[in-house]
């Protein structure tokens, strides 16, 4: 019956995967402009310390979702 | 000497002023029927107009974003802010189908044109931009361009409702008013992404061909404009993988590709497989990966039209792969789920491959959608 008031949306901030190309370690870091899927950085692994790592992916990570319960028919 | 006040028996104030203000409101229902009509109008006004000025609030921020990027990347000499303003409104007028036959190759050309003079106009205000770097620019324009017109189509309904007091005008934009916001969301999040060089769900058709051939020995080139190809040999199999070039944000011409594989390999292509992303309804899962058969491919329906007539042509089967997301996840940046959504899809193509194609023969594998943030692997 009454209009809603939503606040607006927060940006969604989609994080940098990446991985060593020595260890297969990856790990993930807040995303930079000028990252892109299978690009080369010069950064550290942070277990081998190879200075060179691939991008991977680049996604917004998700919250675990809840099991559906009981109750809901769909 | 109060007995003139007495009325159906009661003779307190509050009780006669209300049986008054009563009779007068029963009154104006009688003597003006669709008093309540307007009543509901001017309701639904207050409410579409709210909803308006949030709508223009939008379409400004997105607005002073593309032109904050568009100046990062101008030279000074061009006034940026009237030259988006052109492109705001530029158009395109699709052709004449009361005779329909030829009318696909017509929109081909128009559509042709209004691309390549979009882009050019973007490359003159932004003259610093690398090509990749203004594709995405045009792709963030056109974002501009979406919300903007959105905006100006709710508008014309609320003043159009509001001159006529014309209450199924306003009720019509009223029912889709929830779903028009979410997509106007949908644009301001987009704007980000693009503006950023984000991967957006759109891409999910790239990146799963992308992971395909990741590792393997191909080789690579440009068969179509913004559209690449990795020849790469797969169980005995020659694969034709096709994409949209990135990280810019570009679409490609997929059937302008498919069609000039066809040429040079003649019978030996055995299947066509197609891999999007697709609407999914409430209640799906995002991400969630389907098979079916025939050209999964958007767009105004110029590419589909010719991988379909080709593939009917030399009888080759088309299979599609579709990964289910929402229209707002399509253009925002992609979610966890849509991107592990493409290595399933990669285990999927590479079995459906052995099941349909025999050894020796070919197979073109097209990763549709927008490439933006996803390079060449």
């Amino acid at each position: 019956m009454f209009p809603q008031m939503r606040g607006e949306k927060p940006l969604l901030k989609p994080l940098t995967y990446l991985k060593c190309p020595e260890c297969g370690t990856t790990n993930s870091r807040p995303f930079k402009e000028g990252d892109y899927v299978f690009k080369e950085v010069e950064e550290k692994c942070p277990k081998c310390g190879c200075t060179k790592m691939k991008i991977i992916g680049i996604y917004v990570k998700e919250k675990p979702k809840k099991p559906a319960s009981k109750s809901k028919a769909f | 000497m109060l007995g003139f006040l007495e009325f159906a028996g009661q003779q307190d104030w509050i009780s006669l002023l209300s049986s008054l203000i009563w009779i007068v409101f029963m009154m104006i229902f009688i003597l003006y029927p669709t008093f309540s009509q307007r009543i509901q109008l001017s309701y639904i006004l207050r409410d579409i107009e709210r909803r308006l000025h949030k709508l223009k609030l939008m379409r400004d921020e997105v607005r002073r974003r593309v032109v904050d990027a568009l100046k990062k990347y101008s030279d000074g000499g061009v006034k940026v802010d009237e030259e988006l303003d052109r492109l705001l409104l530029s158009f395109m007028i699709t052709p004449e189908s009361m005779d329909p036959y030829g009318v696909v190759y017509k929109l081909e050309h128009i559509l042709n044109t209004w691309e390549d003079t979009f882009e050019e106009h973007v490359k003159i205000i932004c003259s610093k931009a690398d090509k990749e770097r203004a594709k995405t620019l045009t792709n963030l324009v056109e974002v501009a361009r979406g919300l903007d017109y959105l905006y100006r189509v709710v508008r014309h309904y609320y003043l159009l409702g509001k001159k006529t007091s014309n209450i199924y005008t306003v009720l019509q934009i009223q029912m889709l008013m929830p779903q028009l916001m979410e997509i106007a969301e949908a644009y301001r999040q987009a704007c980000y992404a693009f503006a950023q060089g984000q991967p957006i769900g759109d891409g999910v058709g790239v990146l799963a061909v992308a992971k395909l051939v990741e590792g393997a020995e191909k080789k690579t080139y440009e068969v179509a404009k913004d559209t690449i190809v990795h020849e790469v040999v797969l169980d005995g199999r020659k694969l034709f993988v096709l994409r949209a070039a990135g990280p810019g944000g570009a679409v490609g011409k997929p059937a302008d590709g498919v069609l000039k594989i066809l040429e040079s390999e003649g019978d030996k292509v055995k299947a066509i497989i197609m891999i999007d992303a697709g609407l999914k309804l409430e209640g799906e899962e995002s991400g969630k990966v389907v098979e079916g058969i025939g050209a999964a491919i958007g767009g105004i329906g110029v590419d589909k039209y010719k991988i379909e007539e080709i593939s009917k042509k030399k009888n080759i089967p088309l299979y599609a792969f579709v990964i289910y997301q929402s229209i707002g996840e399509a253009i925002t940046p992609m979610r966890e789920s849509i991107a592990k959504a493409a290595d399933e899809v990669v285990e999927k193509v590479k079995n459906l491959i052995a099941s349909k194609v025999e050894e020796g023969f070919s197979v073109i594998v097209a990763g549709i959608g927008n490439a933006v943030g996803i390079g060449i692997s």
